[in-house]
């Protein structure tokens, strides 16, 4: 609890906060750029169009926000090069732990702002019906789950590397492999393609007519294992990241 | 001015000697490029422009979200260099006037902008190729290119000055995302000129590779954005007191 609690006095006035709200921000303004005057149909799919593009857009910005927040937690020690000054006053184990809570409460916040957010913006425009709370509780979780298991990836990166262009470029090329794979099937293994197969809603775009038609979707058995994948990669991240930065040589 | 600037260009080369920072602007297109050839196999049926088909396969996304982020990357390495300990000393009391140090770092990254550029396209001429893609090479390709590197220094230059005035390595780096972000929201209100984070998928055409840009207009814009975002930069290293910062 005191080394959760340093970690919070070493980040006061870095603006940490701040960074990771300006930076959804934008997320909130392309929701509000892509769903302003709906027609009828758009009304009628309104709720569950907001949980189809939800994860399209974490695929894209949060593996690069995740690792901002990363890096921005662990650049401090870097920089001030205090490894070797706190690993003699705390146990590493422990720190690690702090610099994960620290984390875990940042990525809490977004995610239940993020779904405040649809939620809002689904009653201002007035879409058909309420909401499916249960989808969107549950989106909530996974969404929570998938961010969760791209953050401990880049902070035991970021703690590990020196040079944080690596675990920056990391992120990078993992969002870009995660949005590419959303186009060639909906599930994946890799940590930056748990928000793909975490996705409630599926798209269903008839050519002919090129009418779009949401649904929700009846996951199979490959898919339930993919998004089963989140919640180990969390366990492997955290676990791994745990032993190599106790191990690390400071 | 000639002879201090080499010399900033061959000491920002020195710092970077032995630094793998190139394989991030390697590795980046080659994702795309692999998954966007494999794409286009898959819906072969849809996609029937060839090239121009396979083009956007290749660019869309590396365009628009991913090569401003790479860009922002490697400008925030640039930086940190002299962010770090107390290089910002040595830094601005080396005996070359601040403009030619500037030009120094914006060199390296415009040098690596440009061989990522290339490789993006030397990818899609292989993938093309393998992909069994009959028809000749457009010939556009060039002015691509071309309009592509205007709009890849434009955003070295912003980047620059962004991780200039911001100390921490990542903060620049979202903010290139979401200038790629922004950037898709412009050019589909077509305002995609007017916004620097744009001009390069513009040029690129990432988005449409028949559609007609207009390139007096992207020339000037771009060259208005560089001298805008270059002179901050110098007049920010000039004025303010970043050593004791």
């Amino acid at each position: 609890m005191i080394t959760l609690k340093t970690e919070f006095q070493k980040i006061k006035r870095r603006k940490i906060g701040l960074t990771m709200s300006v930076l959804i921000s934008v997320q909130f303004a392309w929701f509000l750029w892509a769903t302003k005057n709906p027609d009828e149909k758009e009304l009628a799919q309104g709720w569950m169009n907001l949980l189809y593009t939800l994860p399209l857009l974490n695929v894209i910005m949060m593996p690069t926000f995740m690792s901002v927040l990363a890096s921005r937690l662990s650049d401090l020690e870097h920089k001030g090069n205090t490894y070797k000054q706190l690993k003699t006053l705390r146990r590493p184990g422990i720190l690690f732990d702090a610099k994960a809570i620290c984390g875990l409460l940042f990525v809490a916040a977004i995610s239940i702002g993020q779904m405040l957010f649809l939620l809002i913006l689904g009653y201002c425009h007035h879409y058909t019906g309420n909401p499916d709370m249960h989808y969107y509780a549950l989106s909530l979780i996974l969404n929570f789950a998938c961010c969760l298991a791209l953050y401990l990836l880049q902070l035991d990166l970021s703690l590990l590397f020196f040079n944080q262009m690596i675990p920056l470029v990391i992120g990078l090329c993992g969002s870009l492999l995660g949005l590419i794979l959303m186009y060639i099937k909906m599930y994946s293994f890799l940590p930056w393609g748990g928000f793909l197969s975490c996705t409630l809603v599926g798209m269903d775009w008839n050519i002919e007519t090129r009418v779009v038609t949401l649904f929700y979707r009846e996951h199979s058995i490959i898919e339930y294992c993919a998004m089963g994948m989140v919640f180990i990669w969390i366990i492997v991240f955290y676990t791994t990241g745990r032993i190599a930065f106790t191990r690390k040589e400071v | 001015m000639n002879t201090s600037y080499q010399k900033a260009v061959k000491a920002e080369r020195l710092k970077l000697r032995r630094s793998p920072v190139w394989l991030a602007f390697f590795a980046l297109p080659i994702i795309s490029a692999f998954f966007g050839t494999v794409n286009y196999k898959i819906n072969i049926s849809i996609l029937k422009s060839e090239w121009y088909s396979l083009w956007s396969q290749h660019t869309l996304f590396l365009c628009y979200f991913f090569m401003p982020a790479l860009i922002g990357t490697y400008c925030s390495y640039l930086w940190r260099l002299e962010h770090t300990h107390h290089n910002w000393n040595s830094f601005l009391t080396a005996p070359v006037p601040i403009v030619s140090l500037y030009l120094g770092k914006l060199t390296q990254a415009i040098f690596m902008a440009v061989l990522g550029n290339a490789w993006i396209f030397l990818l899609f001429y292989v993938c093309g190729k393998f992909a069994g893609i009959k028809s000749s090479f457009p010939p556009e390709a060039l002015e691509w290119f071309l309009c592509g590197l205007l709009g890849t220094v434009v955003i070295c230059c912003v980047q620059l000055l962004l991780s200039l005035i911001i100390r921490s390595f990542a903060i620049p780096i979202g903010i290139a995302l979401l200038g790629g972000v922004l950037g898709l929201m412009m050019t589909n209100r077509d305002h995609g000129l007017d916004y620097p984070y744009s001009i390069y998928c513009m040029g690129m055409r990432a988005n449409n590779p028949s559609m007609e840009v207009n390139i007096p207009t992207l020339v000037i814009n771009s060259l208005g954005y560089i001298i805008i975002f270059a002179t901050l930069a110098v007049l920010y290293l000039r004025k303010r007191e970043i050593a004791a910062n």
